[in-house]
């Protein structure tokens, strides 16, 4: 294994939040079982005060896991140099088929730790915890992801073996080769313009009635999932081209360096912040019944919407401000 | 007004060394009125006072609380109930309420040392995120009241027992709380300045407050302006006193 | 949302007078956690500054070195297979090259003996490097005796000394003259230490060099870029080492951070009951413990960074140097020339402040619960 001091720190982080979620989930399982609010009992008190514990433990772990998976890609782009081939961290990833999953259950906890947040949040604006039993579920389904997560990062880094042969982002996201990625650099730039700003504009008028009226919510939650995934192949596909202002450079990651003036956390920032808003007005909607959280639940959601449109918005500005300032053409925008 | 039904509270139940504090306490407390627990030690009146305070969940029975004591605030779901039931609530909404409606002088005064005592006077406000400056005035302006007013930069740990006391009473009395609530608050203090003390009582009284004493201290439950005297013996009531 | 911003303000006073009035405690712990931050960051500067410094200096070597084997083993390699590699299709240049080592019994050392391209000495002259100057005491204008392997004693005139800047590499280097060599180690005219070889593009060197190997069967082609890993791959496992073995000063400090954060005093756990008693939340309380480790991480990683930086760069990492730099007699004498990036902050950060802050978690829940009435009770 290559004993990388960022090796080192990444696999103690994801030890250390592997360790703190599956204790909190460990809790979940006694909470879910055993509450009662309306008892006095010492092991009602008990269970109360142990939810300090995992919602302050889940915020560090949200924190921890941003953190990590951009230090994730930093480490595999430093890596690059060591295998005949990878130009970037695209190459690096590829190395060994332990590499895009880890990137891929990263962002899935990134979100999902975000989610439980949202969730929990809400569960504590009401006098009678309404939602503690969903949310310590919700736990349980994150816990072992965490794990994944971290078992897959260290069979990454111990099975790749410096050296080796592999594709570097050029032949991995262009068309001409064959697997996932270069199916998605092969989605034509035109198509994948259109998806882009048709999707974009569901996401913001649902948004927008969302907002204003308080309908078609679900549907607002669902378009901004939708983008999500939509905004991701966009990138690859076209928007990548513009900021590298080349046609065959689609990587993803490349867009974190200094010379393209770390705009790829701008992107990745207000991507990941407006997925987690707007998946979380969805995640939400089921509640809208319950008593104690009349009050505060609508107010609530259409915060998260506005959070979800603004950094969408933001996204969508920057890519189309590189795409517009650039020389550089596809002979389309 | 205040009212317990039938409240009881245990520690380490169902273990050998199990302990009944207070055992079955049926009990309403009129607003605006001075009201002393009066009972030995482990007699269970300050398990009781923490009860009433809000500070400690009973193991079964209610608690509830006048909503007009909260100063307008509603806690159940946005209806406007007269009555408040605060057996069940989740510590965060439990310590909203107790820091608005209730202000504690302890046996100790418990003054944090180290600051100094117009720190101390605004402790209490600081988790409700008033403006600095506000917040300042307000506590400078309870301390002039009671006379502190050149003492606010002295360190605690300089005052004497009056001052203390007095200190102790200003910090209760920072987010203007409609009940005061005091566990043996003369226990330290000589005669003279227990009188004070149930002459500031008197004084909070008149300005519209409640306030429940507990104290086995006869200057405090004998004092003219004490409306009811409650007897509390081994964590049950012992008829009603007046 | 102001009113948050009061709120956390006015917590963060407060931690901050709290930490104040406990300077004792947190200095110990302050101390720890510096020297932990400090020590981890000058390992890793150094080792990715000299990774650097390798690749800088690697780029100017050749593209492809050609070497000959002999049951396995380096071998002089005849002068004439330069004309058949100048003969493949892509190659610019390619010339023979001859240096090797020469064992000085007085300073017991190796010097690197080599004869340049360009701007050979004259006969009998010789160019050194600083180390061999400092070494043997040896100037401009001074004799060297060399002892050949026909056993018959050269003396050479020092005629001058190679520049500071390259002193990474050039230490230990002796410049002389192609006859001079020859004749002070025996190397037949037809022979060579290595070839050369530049080609037009950079990215066909896989492919010429896989022809070379077929052309010249009894030969090795060594690529640049395979060099410049292989030294990535030292330095980062040479830093590796170091980080594995300080991880057991770094489970030490987190069980001291934890211990420390535990052992609240009787005065501290009285401080907190009032808090609660007289209305603050469990969360207000865990905010405190958090802005007090985020404090404490602040002024330990930010003096810590410091300080590794300064010994690094300024002090030439005189701690590690031994361990880094493998055992030879002539240490170089050069300033590394400073390299500090973003993402090194934020590896140490995440080796040094991450587990220093998952250790108070718990620790600060638990002096968080401290129930309200337990100042009523007391």
């Amino acid at each position: 294994m290559i004993l990388h001091p960022a090796i080192v720190a990444l696999v103690i982080v994801s030890f250390l939040m592997t360790v703190m979620s599956l204790s909190g989930a460990f809790f979940g399982i006694r909470i879910i079982r055993r509450w009662d609010l309306t008892s006095g009992s010492e092991e009602q008190l008990l269970l109360e005060r142990r939810t300090y514990l995992i919602s302050t433990i889940l915020s560090y772990v949200f924190v921890f896991e941003i953190g990590s998976l951009f230090l994730f890609i930093y480490t595999a782009d430093s890596l690059h140099t060591l295998f005949v081939g990878a130009m970037c961290a695209a190459g690096a990833l590829y190395v060994d088929p332990y590499g895009y999953p880890t990137f891929l259950l990263k962002i899935l906890n990134v979100i999902l730790a975000g989610l439980w947040l949202i969730v929990n949040y809400v569960d504590n604006r009401a006098c009678d915890y309404p939602l503690i039993r969903k949310k310590y579920a919700l736990l349980l389904v994150l816990a072992p992801l965490i794990l994944a997560e971290s078992i897959v990062q260290t069979l990454y880094f111990t099975q790749m073996k410096a050296d080796v042969i592999t594709s570097c982002c050029g032949s991995l996201f262009s068309s001409g080769g064959s697997g996932v990625s270069s199916d998605i650099a092969a989605v034509p730039a035109k198509a994948a313009m259109v998806g882009f700003y048709l999707v974009f504009t569901l996401t913001f008028l649902s948004g927008a009635v969302y907002w204003l009226r308080g309908k078609l919510g679900g549907l607002f939650s669902f378009a901004s999932g939708l983008f999500f995934l939509v905004s991701c192949v966009s990138f690859i596909s076209f928007i990548s081209l513009y900021i590298y202002e080349l046609p065959t450079h689609h990587c993803p990651f490349c867009v974190l360096q200094r010379e393209y003036g770390y705009i790829g956390y701008i992107l990745y920032a207000t991507l990941l912040t407006g997925v987690v808003a707007g998946l979380g007005v969805g995640v939400l909607m089921p509640f809208a019944g319950i008593g104690s959280l009349a009050g505060s639940l609508p107010l609530i959601q259409k915060r998260l919407t506005l959070l979800c449109l603004v950094s969408y918005l933001l996204f969508t500005g920057v890519s189309i401000y590189r795409m517009v300032i650039t020389d550089f053409t596809l002979g389309l925008l | 007004m205040i009212r317990l039904l039938n409240v009881r509270k245990g520690f380490n139940l169902g273990k050998s060394n199990e302990f009944i504090a207070v055992g079955g306490v049926t009990l309403a407390m009129e607003a605006n009125r001075v009201t002393v627990l009066k009972g030995p030690s482990g007699s269970g009146k300050t398990t009781l006072l923490s009860l009433i305070g809000c500070m400690a969940r009973p193991t079964s029975g209610r608690i509830t609380l006048q909503n007009g004591l909260l100063g307008g605030r509603s806690f159940s779901g946005g209806k406007d109930t007269p009555e408040v039931e605060v057996t069940s609530l989740p510590e965060r909404f439990l310590t909203e309420i107790r820091r608005r409606t209730f202000g504690f002088i302890f046996q100790q005064f418990n003054l944090v040392k180290g600051i100094t005592v117009l720190e101390n006077v605004m402790l209490p406000a600081y988790p409700l995120g008033e403006k600095h400056g506000v917040v300042m005035k307000r506590a400078l302006a309870l301390l002039e009241m009671f006379g502190l007013a050149e003492r606010a930069s002295a360190r605690v740990e300089w005052l004497s027992g009056g001052e203390a006391q007095r200190v102790a009473i200003a910090r209760a009395l920072m987010n203007d709380p409609p009940v005061i609530i005091a566990d043996e608050p003369t226990a330290h203090l000589d005669s003279k300045l227990s009188l004070e003390f149930m002459e500031i009582i008197a004084r909070l009284k008149d300005e519209g407050r409640t306030a429940i004493i507990a104290s086995h201290d006869p200057l405090v439950y004998n004092a003219p302006m004490v409306d009811r005297v409650i007897a509390v013996r081994d964590g049950l009531l012992d008829g009603d006193g007046q | 949302m102001a009113s948050w911003i009061e709120k956390n303000r006015s917590i963060l006073d407060f931690t901050l007078s709290s930490l104040l009035r406990r300077k004792g405690k947190n200095l110990s712990l302050l101390v720890v956690y510096t020297l932990v931050v400090f020590m981890l960051g000058s390992a890793m500067f150094l080792t990715q500054a000299m990774k650097r410094e390798a690749a800088l200096i690697l780029k100017d070597a050749p593209e492809i070195v050609v070497q000959r084997l002999l049951g396995g083993r380096y071998d002089p390699i005849p002068v004439d297979y330069v004309k058949k590699i100048r003969e493949i299709r892509g190659v610019i240049s390619a010339g023979p090259r001859l240096w090797g080592y020469y064992y000085d019994p007085v300073a017991g050392a190796n010097y690197t003996l080599m004869v340049p391209r360009n701007g050979a000495p004259a006969r009998e002259k010789i160019i050194i490097g600083n180390g061999i100057s400092r070494t043997r005491i040896l100037y401009r204008g001074d004799i060297i005796s060399f002892r050949g392997s026909d056993g018959i004693a050269r003396n050479f005139t020092v005629e001058g000394e190679i520049s500071p800047e390259s002193e990474l590499v050039s230490s230990d280097l002796i410049l002389m003259a192609e006859a001079d060599f020859r004749g002070l180690f025996g190397f037949p005219a037809a022979l060579a230490t290595d070839i050369v070889v530049t080609v037009r593009n950079p990215k066909e060197l896989l492919t010429i060099a896989g022809k070379v190997a077929e052309l010249l069967p009894d030969t090795r082609p060594i690529i640049r870029d395979q060099m410049v890993r292989t030294y990535d791959s030292v330095f980062d496992w040479r830093g590796g080492i170091v980080v594995v073995l300080l991880m057991m000063a770094l489970l030490a400090f987190v069980i001291f951070a934890w211990e420390k954060a535990s052992g609240l005093s009787a005065d501290e756990k009285r401080e907190i009951g009032v808090l609660k008693a007289i209305g603050w939340e469990t969360s207000d309380v865990i905010a405190v413990k958090a802005y007090e480790g985020m404090l404490v991480s602040f002024f330990s990683f930010t003096i810590g960074l410091l300080a590794a930086y300064g010994h690094v760069f300024f002090f030439s990492a005189f701690l590690f140097v031994p361990a880094l730099k493998g055992w030879s007699v002539l240490y170089p004498d050069f300033r590394i020339t400073p390299f500090v990036d973003p993402y090194q902050v934020a590896v140490l950060f995440f080796l040094t402040v991450v587990p220093y802050t998952v250790a108070t978690i718990v620790p600060s829940w638990r002096a968080a619960i401290i129930d309200p009435d337990s100042v009523m009770r007391s």
